[in-house]
């Protein structure tokens, strides 16, 4: 197996008492697909936050990425060095066309032309099947899978090392799962690490080679995605976490 | 396309004007449009794309205004030179005012932006034996080319220096907004976390937005200079800033055009009412009425009741 592309040292993200995410230490390898699965508050998204520096930071511990400690860069620098991710609640710039959506990632992400971000994007949207017919909409009239699908789109045309998902599946109906799972097989081939956040666990089982597991901002497992989600500490803070 | 027809359509009626609007009055009345067209659209660039209420915007055109005063006047240089001068100073004062604002948000903005244009009122003021203090600054060097006066023949050479500058500015609105750059501002303005996800580094738009927002201002300022002879801290009075605000509001924010268009009916509407016994104080008063009842009633501006839904589905 490759290197780590990411190591994440003692990570903690305290919101006054809370900490959302508690001393959390783990390795991304380079050109894996890592689930993230935990329950509703566990810290994921917040996970995502303080790595990406968007909208915050940590309050404690490293993030190496490569071979550069990236927690104290500014959060467009660490997009633009190949860390791309999407958000839970759906992202879109309202007056902006898909295509001008893709081709802004292209320009400021990738550091393109204004030429080489329209192949960039045409190229892109293509890639995840974007309906083209589409694509000079304005985002708010497009549907929930073709905003999932733009999500993914501005986050490739970057060109990134590590696309960091979260919840890509949520609000997708069963036949647009599959297309997503698909689409995340063909982003994995093309040699891109992904770290994927995911609830729907038909999902996360089907694609992720390795599995984390938060409770509570901490570490709960970790390892093949198969056995890790019979861990009986698993099912207890699903089940305890569901309950609640 | 209706866009672009309505442009050329309204800029070949101005520029015939002249040809059947002979008195110095109304021709005086559409030079005062063209400078607040420009204020205003340019102001257009960071309130309505950026979403940065930058309520010192007037300041570039009071930079404006006293770099073409002090330069044309104490130090004798053309005011042919000193008005493009005065673009490069005012830019120097969008890049002044950006360093507090860049990282500030929401009420912050307007809060600093506020605070600069009084402190610069204040040094106007204060620093009299440059600016004239309160009194201002008079018989500023005018308009001429040899021995021909621009304030000749009813103003007509100023009339054509207001439209042209006018022109230069709306391309380079237009020509900013439709670029990259002018998209991102649109982004960052709806979802900076999204923006930031994808690259954009938000201070350096905000600080390049400020700047170029005050070229065109400052190039205004600097050619009403020349043309009115006086320089006053009245530039930077409530009304004036009142006035372009509206312009913006009532035109439309994020539609360039918008203001502009406001422009021309804000000043002609006020002038005729000025004209009416009784009218001369409520006159802002109304206007401020008709803001609030655009934002009410047509919250995108004139310019949203005029234009069709922005892409086909
Ligand atoms: N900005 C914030 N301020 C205060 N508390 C926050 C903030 N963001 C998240 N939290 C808290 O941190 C904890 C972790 O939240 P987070 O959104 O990371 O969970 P999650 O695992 O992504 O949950 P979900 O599965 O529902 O998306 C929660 O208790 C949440 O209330
Ligand atoms: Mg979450």
């Amino acid at each position: 197996m490759a290197g780590n592309i990411l190591e994440v040292r003692n990570l903690t993200k305290s919101f006054g008492g809370l900490k959302a995410v508690n001393d959390l230490t783990f390795d991304v390898k380079e050109g894996e697909l890592l689930g993230i699965a935990g329950p509703n508050g566990s810290g994921k998204s917040t996970l995502f936050n303080v790595m990406t520096k968007i909208p915050f930071g940590p309050t404690g511990g490293e993030v190496v990425f490569g071979n550069q400690r990236i927690d104290r860069m500014p959060p467009h620098r660490i997009a633009a060095l190949g860390l791309a991710r999407t958000f839970q609640k759906d992202a879109e710039f309202p007056d902006l066309s898909a295509r001008e959506t893709v081709a802004l990632a292209a320009v400021y992400g990738r550091k393109l032309s204004r030429a080489g971000a329209m192949a960039a994007t045409e190229e892109q949207l293509h890639a995840v099947q974007f309906d083209p017919a589409r694509a000079d909409m304005p985002t708010t009239e497009l549907s929930v899978f073709d905003r999932k699908q733009l999500m993914i789109a501005s986050a490739l045309v970057m060109q990134p090392r590590v696309l960091m998902l979260d919840e890509p599946a949520s609000g997708l109906t069963r036949p647009e799962i599959t297309a997503l799972d698909a689409l995340l097989c063909k982003i994995a081939a093309s040699g891109v690490t992904i770290m994927l956040i995911e609830h729907v666990l038909s999902l996360l089982l089907s694609v992720a080679q390795r599995l984390i597991v938060l409770n509570q901002g901490s570490l709960l497992a970790e390892g093949d995605p198969q056995t890790v989600i019979k861990n009986p500490a698993v099912v207890e803070a699903y089940l305890g976490g569901r309950a609640a | 396309m209706t866009r672009a027809s309505l442009l050329f359509g309204g800029l070949l009626v101005l520029a015939v004007i002249p040809l059947f609007v002979q008195d110095s009055y109304t021709r005086h009345l559409f030079i005062l449009a063209f400078i607040y067209a420009v204020i205003a659209s340019n102001w257009d660039l960071s309130l309505g794309y950026a979403g940065l209420f930058n309520f010192g915007h007037l300041v570039f055109f009071a930079t404006g205004v006293y770099t073409v005063a002090i330069a044309a006047k104490t130090l004798g240089i053309s005011p042919w030179l000193a008005i493009p001068m005065s673009g490069v100073t005012a830019a120097i004062a969008g890049l002044i005012v950006s360093a507090p604002v860049a990282r500030l948000k929401g009420i912050y903005v307007v809060l600093v932006t506020f605070a600069f244009g009084q402190l610069v009122l204040q040094l106007i003021l204060s620093q009299s034996h440059l600016t004239g203090g309160a009194e201002g600054m008079v018989r500023i060097p005018y308009l001429q080319i040899g021995d021909y006066k621009f304030i000749s023949d009813f103003k007509l050479g100023y009339y054509y220096v207001a439209l042209g500058l006018l022109i230069v500015s709306t391309l380079y609105l237009l020509w900013v907004t439709n670029s990259t750059f002018g998209k991102s501002l649109l982004a960052v303005r709806d979802n900076e976390d999204y923006a930031r996800a994808r690259g954009i580094w938000i201070t350096r738009q905000r600080v390049l937005v400020l700047t170029l927002s005050a070229i065109f201002p400052g190039v205004a300022g600097g050619f009403f200079a020349a043309y009115l002879r006086v320089a006053s801290p009245e530039v930077l009075s409530f009304g004036t800033l009142s006035l372009a605000l509206s312009m913006v509001l009532i035109g439309g924010a994020g539609t360039i055009i918008g203001p502009i268009i406001a422009a021309f009916l804000l000043i002609f509407a006020t002038e005729a009412m000025a004209g009416i016994r009784g009218m001369e104080d409520a006159r802002f008063l109304i206007v401020a009425i008709g803001m609030i009842l655009v934002l009410r009633f047509a919250p995108g501006g004139l310019a949203q009741l005029v234009r069709a839904p922005r892409k086909k589905p």
